[in-house]
């Protein structure tokens, strides 16, 4: 209580009590402000006795303690979408399409304002905040030291503006003027690390994105190939030949350790593997030291030094001797660049990649979630002979901590692990990794992207290996808020309530299937309709059934202008029919049969028997007639036993009869034609 | 073979009381020492009745089937009399044929029958143990191995330890070799990765380091180099490491935590002394009775000076410092006035 009273120190309330109480307010005079003549007292004695009242200091507060708390206690709920959708309930997603849509709309707009901010600043000169917000209030990028000098070339590198800094560094150059090796080296800086390319405004919006909201980052075909660019470590232009950096390199009076190393550094990153050797024999020829930073960029560079596996890793535990020789610490970073670059070594990694840990171990450096990550690639990908022994061990190291990012790389280990789960058939193991993403802040390292290929995974898996309750508790609590299950989702999902013999639930799924937007999707319409269709059921799951045959009918029907109908299948036209028949509708049974004409398909016999079944039940002596007929027209063999069905078990009229009489003619006669039909079909 | 054996020691230890030495056994012990006793007796008995079997088995399997048989089957059946294994002493019986030949001897001897026949029969006992014994190989031996290998089975992991310690050791040897020779070796190094990827027991925890690093102790060198300014690269590869986990907020607190970190939002909790000048605290500006020092302790000009304080600490635009001028004015107000007042 009265870490409150002083922590929100509140004028009010002290004000308050120093009135009740004429005094200063101390802790005593708080603890019962009901009656102040009894205060008055207390307080009368404390002064005779010359009591001093230590005041309290105030309480500093991390400015995000209450809001953290407060967040820690908002629980999930499985129901709702994600946060930044509840804005506006009308553009709540549905599916992972329009997530996709609504999230990528939302931060264009934001990236549109940005925009508008940034390069129209003359329109924003007014502050309206009180204090000050910097963060909405354009950036001067308007260099404000006017002149050639250094000090305007040192503006200009801080803005990042590549060209007019090296314009600015040339005409120094020419006017004579010296320009200070801290300068030169922090112009390297710039010029190495944009590739001397300038940072173009996509580069710069797009990282932008990545620090806000990276899901939306980028569209589908987009991402892989980003992820492929920050795989190879070239993003941006590649290294040319002879450029601003090299030339600017060659023409210094002096260079330092720094000057080699930065060269070095983006070398690497933009390509150009041999030339950075080069640069760090010069730099030893020099007798400099490399940085740590310059060894693991080199570290990495080294699967792309070297053909063979071995080599590959020579060269690596050579850069690591040269860190050993030339005393330079290695970091956690370093040994995540060896383990990168054992994933290009083969077997080699793989055996030297244990090695590896230990040394970590053995230097105290704990491991971060990239270095699991390299190892379980190593382990688990392309290799057939599996054993669950290292992933097991590491989920066990994992589980312990909770992890802070330390490592770009960090962002795919839970990913991974999940495909390695879902390689190993272990559901035991997918629990575990779920435990450990729930543990602190974990879950940070899934973006929304990821997020639903971690949890699609993990619920094939579960599909696969779990009960049917089980999976169907998942089901209600991932889907929509978790992630949305994909096409493979459904059908897994389809897969686990045949197998177990729960098929009553497909309408509640095939409800799902509509709202995610599967429902033009020809595999899964498969799925759907024979399942439903194989077996017999109670009749009110039957009519439930011949329900969603008419929704998936629907489908394949011109619905409305610029909508293209699917193609019916016979397959699929043959079940729906069987599904109408089951649940006693004749005659959108027979309108289906009329179709198979239409599109040159054959009912098998299954369908036609169903049919006839149907007919009897419903006692429409005319639909099996026209049964017959349609048989015959097809001319199936079958017609045939269909005809002496019908006139067997139907009570027909006399003109029915004749009708079924005729139609045996007519197949006769049509004989030929028929055949033709066949020729043509095939 | 370990498990075998271990194997046949648990079935035979779970129904030990069902053999037939067990039981005796236990009759004989039952009438005199107490229960712990028995059962430590027991323990004792368990790896050798399991070596006995286990040895009844072989030899059966093995040869001189006829004249074992027929001592093993007298032995396992249980048939032996009542009076004899009271005599044993460690709980094997002998044939009954020497019994009966050892009391015959004993009735013909005049005194102490009685005695006699336990001498005997001991004697008896003692010469046929150390036949067994010869003839099976030593007794101890045997349990010291069998009891090695249980304590093998208990810790695999010690076992896989071994192994694959054994292995890489092997292979450093390899890769030293291959390094002379390096093109010419690479097929051998492959050959024994292939071989080792199938093979060796991999774990996280044993194994070797690779031992080019000694830990750090050179900590001002990292504080030097720490003081120089971030450079673009250090900038960016923060941005990214960053962004890895930056996701979106997943509710309004952690919306607003952003905000906060942003610099948009008013920080929590809302204190109301964010952005005052001075280092003033809450109570200068409002307990300002102590600055009334110099005024009359009563009357209207006390009541005036009351009245004033407490519109100052109300007043949160001005700072402690004017308000005691504020309050130094009215003072000196006063004190300039004073006769004028006092002649009112």
């Amino acid at each position: 209580m009265a870490a409150r009273r002083v922590g929100a120190g509140c004028w009010q309330r002290a004000l308050w009590l120093g009135r009740r109480c004429r005094l200063p307010g101390g802790r005593e005079s708080c603890r019962s402000s009901s009656s102040s003549t009894a205060l008055g007292k207390t307080v009368d004695n404390s002064q005779v006795t010359q009591e001093e009242i230590v005041l309290p200091r105030r309480k500093t507060w991390d400015k995000l303690a209450v809001l953290q708390t407060l967040a820690s206690t908002v629980n999930k709920d499985p129901t709702a979408a994600h946060y930044m959708f509840q804005d506006d309930p009308f553009l709540m997603p549905r599916n992972a399409a329009n997530s996709r849509l609504y999230s990528l709309s939302k931060e264009s707009g934001r990236n549109a304002a940005k925009y508008i901010i940034k390069n129209f600043p003359q329109y924003f000169d007014k502050t309206f905040a009180e204090p000050n917000v910097p963060c909405l209030m354009p950036e001067s990028l308007t260099p404000q030291t006017k002149g050639v000098s250094e000090e305007a070339l040192r503006e200009r590198i801080h803005l990042r503006m590549v060209k007019e800094s090296v314009d600015m560094f040339d005409q120094l150059q020419q006017g004579g003027t010296p320009v200070s090796l801290e300068t030169t080296n922090s112009l390297l800086d710039l010029l190495c690390f944009y590739g001397d390319g300038e940072p173009t405004p996509e580069n710069e919006q797009e990282e932008k994105e990545d620090l806000e909201e990276p899901e939306v980052n980028a569209s589908e075909q987009k991402a892989p190939k980003r992820q492929f660019q920050r795989r190879s470590q070239s993003s941006g232009p590649r290294w040319r030949e002879n450029n601003h950096a090299e030339r600017i390199f060659k023409i210094m009076p002096e260079r330092n350790a720094h000057s080699y190393c930065t060269m070095i550094r983006g070398m690497v990153k933009h390509g150009a593997y041999s030339k950075a050797y080069d640069m760090y024999i010069d730099l030893l020829n020099e007798r400099h030291k490399a940085d740590v930073h310059t060894f693991n960029a080199l570290i990495r560079a080294a699967p792309y030094l070297k053909e063979r596996f071995v080599e590959r890793w020579e060269l690596a535990k050579d850069f690591l001797t040269h860190m050993a020789q030339q005393k330079v610490q290695p970091t956690l970073l370093t040994f995540n660049s060896v383990l990168k670059s054992l994933r290009r070594c083969g077997g080699v990694g793989r055996t030297m990649s244990l090695l590896v840990l230990k040394e970590m171990e053995a230097l105290d450096i704990e491991p971060s979630l990239a270095s699991y990550d390299h190892l379980l690639s190593m382990y688990y990908k392309g290799v057939d002979a599996q054993s669950s022994d290292i992933i097991s061990e590491v989920l066990d190291e994992v589980e312990k901590r909770s992890f802070t990012a330390q490592d770009p790389d960090d962002a795919s280990f839970f990913t991974t692990a999940m495909q390695v789960c879902c390689d190993l058939k272990d559901i035991k193991l997918a629990y575990q990794l779920n435990k450990a993403l729930e543990k602190g802040d974990n879950w940070k390292f899934l973006d929304v992207n990821q997020l639903n290929g971690y949890w699609s995974k993990f619920f094939s898996l579960l599909c696969m290996m779990e009960q049917i309750e089980v999976v169907l508790k998942w089901y209600k609590e991932m889907s929509y808020s978790l992630f949305y299950p994909g096409p493979k989702n459904i059908l897994d999902l389809l897969q686990a309530l045949d197998a177990a013999n729960q098929l009553e639930v497909i309408p509640s799924v095939w409800e799902d299937v509509k709202q995610l937007g599967f429902s033009r999707r020809q595999d899964l319409l498969e799925e759907f309709l024979s399942l439903m269709s194989r077996d017999q059921h109670p009749s009110e799951i039957q009519l439930a059934f011949a329900k969603c045959a008419e929704e998936i009918k629907a489908v394949h029907e011109p619905a409305g202008p610029g909508q293209v109908p699917l193609e019916w299948t016979g397959s699929a036209l043959g079940h729906v029919v069987v599904l109408f028949s089951r649940a006693g509708r004749i005659q959108d049974a027979w309108n289906m049969m009329e179709h198979f004409q239409k599109i040159n398909r054959i009912p098998t016999d299954k369908v036609m028997d169903e049919f006839l079944n149907c007919a009897k039940q419903t006692n429409c002596p005319d639909e099996a007639i026209k049964m017959v007929k349609l048989a015959a027209s097809l001319g199936l063999l079958s017609s045939q036993r269909l005809k002496s069905r019908t006139e067997e078990e139907f009570e027909l009229s006399e003109t029915q009869k004749k009708a079924l009489e005729s139609i045996k003619w007519d197949g006769d006669s049509s004989d030929s034609d028929s055949d033709s039909s066949d020729s043509d079909r095939e | 073979t370990s498990s075998v054996l271990s194997k046949d020691k648990d079935t035979s230890a779970a129904s030990k009381e069902s053999t037939p030495e067990g039981a005796a056994k236990r009759q004989e012990e039952r009438a005199g020492t107490p229960k712990q006793h028995l059962l430590d007796i027991i323990g004792n008995m368990k790896v050798e009745v399991s070596y006995r079997k286990k040895l009844q088995q072989l030899k059966a399997s093995e040869s001189k089937k006829q004249a074992m048989n027929e001592l093993e089957g007298l032995d396992s059946e249980g048939s032996v009399p009542q009076g004899i294994t009271e005599d044993t002493q460690r709980g094997k019986p002998l044939n009954p044929e020497l019994v009966k030949a050892a009391s015959a001897v004993a009735s013909s001897l005049p005194h102490n029958k009685k005695q006699t026949v336990s001498d005997l029969l001991a004697q008896l006992r003692r010469h046929e143990e150390t036949t067994d014994k010869q003839k099976k190989g030593g007794t101890v031996n045997i349990r010291n191995v069998i009891s090695e290998m249980t304590v093998k089975r208990q810790s695999p992991a010690q076992r896989g330890a071994r192994i694959s310690g054994r292995i890489s050791l092997q292979l450093d040897e390899d890769g030293r070799r291959t390094r002379p020779a390096r093109s010419s070796a690479q097929s051998v190094l492959r050959n024994t990765k292939y071989r080792f990827s199938f093979l060796v027991y991999r774990s996280l925890k044993v194994g070797k380091r690779l031992n080019i690093f000694t830990k750090a102790s050179t900590e001002p060198e990292h504080a030097l180099k720490t003081v120089s300014s971030p450079t673009i690269w250090d900038l960016e590869f923060a941005k990214e490491v960053a962004a890895v986990t930056a996701q979106p907020p997943r509710n309004g607190f952690e919306e607003m935590i952003q905000w906060t970190k942003e610099g948009i939002l008013w920080e929590f909790p809302i204190d109301n002394e964010v952005g005052m000048e001075d280092d003033a605290e809450f109570h200068e500006h409002i307990f300002l009775e102590k600055h009334l020092e110099g005024f009359p302790k009563e009357g209207p000009i006390r009541h005036f000076m009351e009245l004033v304080i407490c519109g100052l600490s109300k007043n949160p635009y001005l700072s402690v410092k004017q308000k005691v001028e504020h309050i130094e004015w009215f003072q000196k107000y006063f004190e300039e006035k004073k006769e004028l007042l006092q002649e009112i």
